[in-house]
């Protein structure tokens, strides 16, 4: 059984108060302990468990050296912030849990959903950690700071992201689907 | 302790996430599909207002601070930020958003997050031999726009805000009827 849900397009959200709100959060972060950041902590998470399952390759590999132990970062917490947050947020709101969400027209099952975000999530990850970060640290704290690499980093994924969201729309409707 | 302070603002940046609905692979679909620009728009909110801020106040209390800039070695940057963009379409979640879905209850944010769990594993391994050598090439360092144009960060902070802030009030946040 597949659930379809196509999100009103006219519903408002209030991007104006909490972009104001989280401007001021991210000011706070960089009084507390330095800029926000999330994608660091996959290759963190991925090296405890290898320092579980394989301690000697755990140990010797240089990029596993580099990022850090993931308890021993103050992004680990923030990104279990993430998931209580997003909790609170929907709950807080009386919300059911979202139904399944079709995002391109090729998605008529769950199951093409489940390909995608999984093929997704590997590509933002991968591209995050050759750039050195993601949409957290790279845009909103690079840019903030007025770092160069922030502006490229933006740059490249708004060029392939608004590319590869239309095409995936675009190319369906080509086919006559 | 800043564990703690991390986890407060992990809870904040979390709800205001769920909030604006970034955290729906549909909305940010629909925004690189450029049809609603309502994400995209918080975003550049955010970078406006954080930017002014931390500069003014680095004016006022510098040691206060901790700025962090990454540094900026083009060619990984670019070609990351590339990848990256592919995977923003396709899946319509970035690393964070897909955490704040687990916690809205969404599974296909959890599916989300084990395909970042597996790309992470797989840049682990072949990070000595791929990717070492390219984040190498066109290193420019930590550099910022102050360093590029030697004008002071907050005259800066606050012309790109203004760039930003003008952008955002002159384009539509619901672009034309959806197709």
């Amino acid at each position: 059984m597949t659930t379809h849900t196509t999100i009103d397009p006219s519903a408002k959200t209030p991007w104006l108060f909490y972009g104001v709100l989280f401007g001021i959060l991210g000011t706070l972060s960089i009084i507390a302990w330095g800029p926000i950041g999330v994608s660091g902590t996959y290759p963190r998470l991925v090296g405890e468990v290898l320092t579980l399952v394989v301690p000697d390759y755990a140990a010797a590999n240089p990029y596993l050296q580099k990022m850090g132990h993931l308890f021993a970062k103050t992004e680990t917490y923030l990104v279990i912030g993430l998931l209580l947050g997003g909790f609170f947020g929907a709950r807080l709101n009386k919300e059911k849990a979202p139904a399944c969400e079709m995002i391109h027209p090729s998605e008529k099952t769950t199951g093409r959903r489940y390909r995608d975000a999984f093929i997704g999530g590997f590509l933002i990850v991968f591209g995050a950690r050759i750039a050195g970060g993601c949409t957290s640290g790279h845009i909103i704290s690079g840019i903030t700071q007025l770092s160069v690499s922030g502006f490229i980093f933006a740059a490249g994924v708004f060029a392939t992201g608004i590319l590869t969201a239309k095409t995936l729309k675009r190319r369906h409707v080509a086919a006559g689907a | 302790m800043t564990a703690f302070y991390g986890l407060l603002i992990g809870v904040a940046m979390g709800f205001f996430i769920q909030r604006v609905r970034a955290s729906s692979p549909a909305m940010i679909v629909r925004n690189l599909r450029l049809e609603n620009l309502s994400v995209i728009k918080f975003m550049a909110l955010t970078m406006a207002v954080g930017m002014v801020l931390v500069y003014a106040l680095n004016l006022v209390i510098p040691s206060a601070l901790h700025f962090d800039v990454k540094p900026t070695y083009v060619l990984g940057v670019l070609l990351g930020g590339l990848v990256f963009g592919v995977g923003f379409g396709i899946g319509g979640y970035c690393p964070g958003t897909s955490v704040v879905g687990i916690g809205e209850g969404r599974k296909d944010a959890i599916v989300a997050m084990l395909g970042g769990v597996v790309g992470a594993l797989v840049f682990t391994l072949v990070y000595t031999t791929l990717i070492a050598p390219l984040v190498k090439v066109a290193d420019l360092g930590k550099i910022t726009l102050a360093d590029v144009t030697h004008l002071s960060p907050f005259v800066l902070a606050v012309i790109v805000s203004a760039v930003f802030l003008v952008a955002i009030k002159l384009l539509p946040t619901e672009v034309g009827a959806k197709r």
